[in-house]
């Protein structure tokens, strides 16, 4: 494991609080790193796969002995040096030939994990016309009634959107900037295919546009290969919402059916003898009341007005 | 006037923007995302996958579009902006959330006050110079430094040296900020462990004088007393003597005990062979004694040069 740095300048004091956690986290970080071997149909995928997700990811030139379903310790190591949260990893070998592992980390510790195999891939320069620009936000799409079916497609579902899914900023989304789709199709609980669009608004005759589509590439058929689901502790940690961001619920104020906005309040009970009405000369206490009424009034008096009225009685 | 012909002869012109779906699809418009669960058409898949694909994501796209145009949006010199509501699906954080920093005391007594930080200026008007001057730090307001003149005050010793005395302060504040900030680091690392301070610092203090009673000859019997120090009481092993006359095996096994460690035998064996070795090479003896594979090949690359 690495050692916690202690920052000995004040542009590594920066570096580091850059890498402190956040209460709203941007685009999470990815590497795409390879294997000890891999095939060309592989590394093409993976290159395609790179340039959607960049400028949140890293593309490390060297290869690595990584084998993560063995032993997750290398991944968390280069997650730690790079700051990643998310991983994609090429290899190719006899048994699982062009091989892809898709894997999220949390807190620099591996959170799931997905296998894939690349059965057929068209890399993105194979297609002509333009490409998105780096750094738009794709539409992600994911059909099939497959999704939910398996661990393995719960769990690709899951990472996939979370690598595609570009940063939430609070200005919103540039509506001229919606110009790619990612379409992931699972036809089978093993088989998932991949395609992206670019997008053509046409004139539609109403306010909303009329939607074609252009293959831009990459466009890949993958096979589910093997998974490590998260652990549900792990899970449960990381999907924590903090108490700044939770939305409150507020008491008592609702709207109805109109819109008007309509609060309900509780009051405590009200003694009407102590309540304060308008001061008149008419109600005033006259000199000649009762003498019940007297004494109680003899008791509201003040100590110090009591021994005046004594004096003067004297005098 | 009737205008419905003329609509819908305009309907006709473009390609419609409506998609009917068996099952509703479902939007998380934070992430842009559509979730389409309708059943595929695995003949027409078969039959061109390409082409199947590419509709039934025109199909989706056209649906999350829909969704996205009918958000509420703002014109800026920058483009159309469409203000997106907060992602619903439930994705893993990063990196957990981030803790509160542990209060210093100050702080600590400060909201029991009630008492508020208020923001000062950076800079502040310096009537000497006719211009701003930092508040504190490098060339600052606050500097004493370069005061030509200091004012002794009426109950002072006249000799005593004024610019000294206040240094000498300035040094003390430091100090005392420096110790307060330890304190404070300390207190935040217990409180981290879910030790209370108060205890931690307690423990810390009798283990102190522990050590310090035993630092002496006398184990501390005639050292100055210090406040409440009867509370820690200090316990130390009775010293056993062993009886005059005893069984000779006990004893022997003593004396074994004695020599084991101090030539340093391994069990059942006479002789040390690492030692040994180590005595023969120190005196310049028998060269292959007891080496290992890696030792033997590198004496033999050698020999070739």
């Amino acid at each position: 494991m690495l050692k916690a740095a202690r920052p000995k300048t004040a542009a590594g004091k920066r570096a580091l609080k850059k890498r402190e956690p956040q209460l709203i986290e941007g685009a999470k970080p990815a590497v795409f790193m390879k294997g000890t071997n891999t095939s060309q149909l592989v590394t093409s995928v993976f290159r395609d796969l790179y340039a959607l997700k960049r400028p949140d990811a890293v593309l490390l030139s060297k290869r690595n002995e990584v084998r993560p379903f063995e032993d997750p310790h290398s991944l968390e190591f280069f997650s730690q040096k790079n700051d990643a949260a998310l991983f994609v990893l090429a290899s190719h070998s006899k048994k699982r030939p062009h091989n892809l592992v898709f894997a999220r980390m949390f807190d620099y510790q591996l959170l799931d994990m997905v296998e894939i195999g690349v059965e057929r891939g068209v890399p993105m320069e194979m297609f002509k016309g333009t490409k998105s620009a780096v750094g738009h936000r794709p539409l992600i799409l994911f059909s099939g009634d497959c999704w939910d079916a398996s661990d393995e497609l719960r769990t690709f579902k899951s990472i996939l959107l979370d690598m595609y899914r570009g940063t939430q900023s609070m200005d919103g989304v540039d509506l001229a900037g919606l110009e790619h789709v990612i379409a992931v199709t699972a036809v089978s609980t093993e088989k998932v295919h991949l395609r992206t669009y670019t997008i053509q608004l046409k004139k539609s005759g109403t306010k909303l546009p009329r939607v074609e589509l252009t293959e831009m590439g990459p466009s890949c058929d993958w096979v589910v290969r093997r998974c490590r689901p998260a652990n549900a502790d792990a899970w449960k940690a990381a999907t924590k919402i903090p108490k700044e961001l939770k939305v409150k619920s507020v008491k008592n104020i609702e709207r109805n059916a109109m819109g008007d906005q309509v609060g309900r309040i509780h009051m405590e009970k009200q003694n009407f003898d102590k309540m304060q009405t308008r001061k008149m000369k008419g109600l005033k206490r006259g000199p000649n009341e009762d003498e019940e009424d007297e004494g109680a009034a003899e008791d509201d008096i003040p100590a110090f007005a009591k021994r005046a009225r004594l004096e003067q009685e004297s005098d | 006037m009737d205008v419905t012909p003329q609509l819908d002869a305009l309907k006709l012109k473009y390609k419609s923007v409506q998609v009917d779906k068996l099952i509703p699809v479902d939007f998380d418009l934070g992430n842009l995302v559509a979730f389409d669960t309708n059943a595929l058409d695995t003949a027409a898949l078969k039959q061109s996958p390409d082409n199947y694909l590419q509709q039934l994501a025109r199909d989706g796209t056209q649906l999350l579009l829909n969704q996205i145009f009918a958000l509420p949006t703002e014109s800026t010199p920058d483009g159309v902006f469409a203000a997106l509501p907060a992602g619903t699906s439930v994705l893993p954080r990063a990196k957990p959330i981030p803790k509160d920093k542990p209060m210093t005391r100050w702080e600590k007594f400060a909201k029991i006050k009630g008492i508020n930080k208020t923001k000062n200026t950076r800079k502040v008007y310096d009537e000497s110079v006719d211009g701003y001057k930092p508040r504190w730090g490098y060339g600052g307001a606050n500097s004493t430094e370069d005061d030509w003149i200091k004012e002794v005050p009426d109950n002072a010793d006249p000799m005593e040296d004024q610019y000294a005395k206040a240094s000498e302060e300035k040094t003390a504040r430091i100090a005392k900020n420096k110790t307060q900030q330890l304190r404070n680091a300390q207190e935040a690392a217990h409180a981290a462990k879910g030790v209370n301070p108060r205890e931690a610092r307690k423990a810390e203090v009798r283990k102190r004088i522990l050590e310090s009673k035993g630092a002496t000859a006398s184990m501390g019997r005639f050292d100055k007393q210090l406040k409440n120090e009867d509370a820690v009481k200090v316990k130390r092993t009775k010293r056993k003597f062993e009886s005059n006359t005893r069984d000779a095996g006990v004893e022997k096994e003593g004396v074994m005990n004695v020599v084991k460690k101090v030539l340093k035998v391994e069990d059942g064996k006479v002789l040390n062979m690492t030692t040994a070795v180590k005595h023969v090479h120190q005196q310049g003896g028998e060269r292959v004694v007891d080496m290992d594979e890696r030792k033997k090949k590198k004496q033999k690359g050698r020999s070739k040069k």
